[in-house]
């Protein structure tokens, strides 16, 4: 099955799994009602995504960066 | 008025200043004219990219959104743009810098070569992008008509014509100039609002903690079901990998690291500009004007009453940037759709270098025109057109380009169905003439992803030559 993909370098495998399971745990109803601050632990979830998924891909392509200049 | 409309005035002039210098870079250079002669660096590149996704409503919308709809809603519409550029860095940005050409349609038209590809990608991104930019005009019209006092048509026209004259004579370099200048300028009045009241106030927390305990709406999710924004979140996350205006982008990069870098970086830029908003601008507004009838208006209440004409009239700047910015590039997408994408084969063999530029410039300006005719009486839904229209590109092409550069078995059938599956679910479903319970996005990218894997596996295998000219993208 794996063989049917060009293959992805492991740490980008693991940002880009990283996102979709933490973009699907953001969406879950259970986060509606629970508030944190006055504001529902949904929109907290939300904001994070956004600061964190671009920090993610950054740390991974800088990292990768580094490697391929050593 | 008067301090407001000679600063508006002065960023149109050198707006105009920036294409006309520009202008002389590009002439003659398909090169130049529609990557910027692939050499634009890493910041640059990541301002320019932050300026293009910021439109008018990330700076009016999302406030007003906010306002009437709480921030939780309004950041699950946002994040799906955000996450989406991590995406395209992770799975397109350094395949298609590799291919190193200049759309889009240019990769799905080697990668699935046929004639329905060659014509529907660019026909979809035309109509697409022509409502998109119709949206935006009309928001830069309310804006000028609101802080400055001109009539809607003459505020259309104005901004219409500035823009149009630097992208169809400036072409990339123009536009990635300008968008760097405009994204600057955004940050500045955004960030620096935000932060004022962050010095008055003390600490997002306090600030947040005050404006819910006086309007605890702002903080709840209780205007629609979360799976709603769902749609638009995967709208967005799915779009960016995908967008013609964002993959440009990456074609202008000096090399796969650059762009990579740039699109998170810029995302970096565009999170902050966004959180600034919400957290610390509409409550500020929401605690000094509870009850606004119209909520878009939010933001530029609180400049008229907290701040002095000059600052004001860098707010109207900032707005209109935000606008400009993002209909430049969606201009010069639509003009590569025509002049590249359909018209380029018969002008590269028939046509001399100053007809090919002279089409250019034409088409860029044709696009303006019409979208500016359409502009004056718009469709009162326009703005929810203009997702739409972004869903359709991301329904149609999102499979087709993942699949194209990551699945081995991804084949000519496979991609021609896809794509074609794509666009007709998502405007069946949208329409409701199937009227299935499930947001358009999701169930075209469903159809579309089960069209590849039916012609992938039940098709003709693709050549070696194909497999390893792919295989060569995913090249560090």
């Amino acid at each position: 099955m794996l063989k049917s993909f060009f293959p992805m370098d492991r740490d980008e495998a693991f940002a880009l799994a990283f996102l979709v399971a933490f973009s699907v745990f953001s969406f879950l109803p259970l986060w509606r009602s629970q508030e944190l601050a006055g504001m529902a632990v949904f929109g907290w979830l939300m904001a994070a995504l956004m600061v964190l998924s671009p920090a993610l891909a950054l740390f991974v392509f800088g990292r990768r960066g580094r490697l391929r200049k050593r | 008025m008067l301090v407001e409309r000679t600063l508006v005035l002065l960023y149109f002039a050198a707006c105009i200043g920036i294409g006309i210098a520009a202008s002389r870079r590009v002439r003659g250079s398909g090169d130049e004219y529609w990557v910027a002669g692939r050499r634009v660096g890493t910041w640059v590149n990541a301002m320019a990219i932050m300026a293009t996704l910021a439109s008018g409503g990330s700076i009016i919308g999302v406030m007003g959104l906010a306002y009437s709809q709480g921030i939780p809603a309004t950041l699950a519409l946002f994040a799906g743009a955000v996450v989406g550029f991590p995406l395209a860095s992770l799975l397109v940005a350094r395949e298609l810098r590799n291919f190193g050409r200049y759309t889009v349609t240019d990769f799905l038209a080697f990668r699935y070569p046929s004639q329905i590809v060659r014509t529907l990608v660019p026909i979809l991104i035309v109509v697409a992008f022509t409502i998109y930019i119709v949206a935006q005009l009309k928001a830069a019209g309310i804006t000028a008509e609101t802080l400055l006092g001109i009539p809607f048509e003459h505020a259309l026209t104005l901004a219409t014509l500035v823009f149009v004259i630097y992208v169809s004579f400036g072409g990339m370099v123009a536009v990635t100039w300008t968008d760097v200048f405009q994204g600057v300028l955004m940050l500045v009045v955004v960030l620096g609002t935000g932060l004022w009241f962050l010095w008055e106030v003390g600490t997002p927390i306090e600030l947040m903690r005050r404006a819910t305990a006086a309007a605890p709406e702002l903080g709840r999710v209780e205007h629609r079901p979360v799976a709603s924004y769902l749609g638009y979140f995967a709208i967005w996350a799915t779009a960016i990998p995908v967008i013609p205006h964002i993959v440009m982008r990456v074609f202008t990069a000096r090399d796969a690291h650059g762009a990579r870098l740039s699109l998170n970086l810029a995302m970096l830029a565009y999170s902050a500009l966004i959180l600034a908003a919400v957290f610390l601008i509409v409550p500020v507004g929401k605690l000094a004007f509870p009850d606004l009838a119209d909520a878009d208006q939010v933001f530029l209440k609180v400049m008229q009453s907290k701040f002095p004409a000059a600052v004001r009239g860098m707010a109207v700047a900032a707005v209109l940037a935000a606008v400009m910015s993002t209909t430049d590039a969606l201009l010069l997408a639509c003009s590569s759709s025509i002049s590249h994408d359909l018209l380029g084969n018969v002008l590269r063999e028939k046509a001399s270098q100053r007809t090919i530029d002279a089409v250019r410039v034409g088409t860029a300006w044709g696009i303006g025109l019409l979208a500016l005719y359409w502009a004056y009486s718009p469709p009162e839904l326009i703005s929810q057109f203009y997702t739409a229209g972004v869903g359709l590109l991301s329904g149609s092409l999102f499979v087709p380009v993942i699949a194209g550069l990551w699945w081995k078995k991804a084949n000519r059938i496979g991609g021609v169905l896809a794509l074609v599956t794509g666009a007709l679910t998502y405007v069946l479903v949208h329409f409701q003439i199937l009227p299935i319970g499930l947001a358009p996005i999701l169930v075209s990218l469903a159809a579309s992803a089960l069209a590849m894997a039916a012609g992938g596996l039940l098709g003709t295998p693709e050549s070696r030559e194909m497999i390893e000219a792919i295989e060569k993208l995913h090249a560090p």
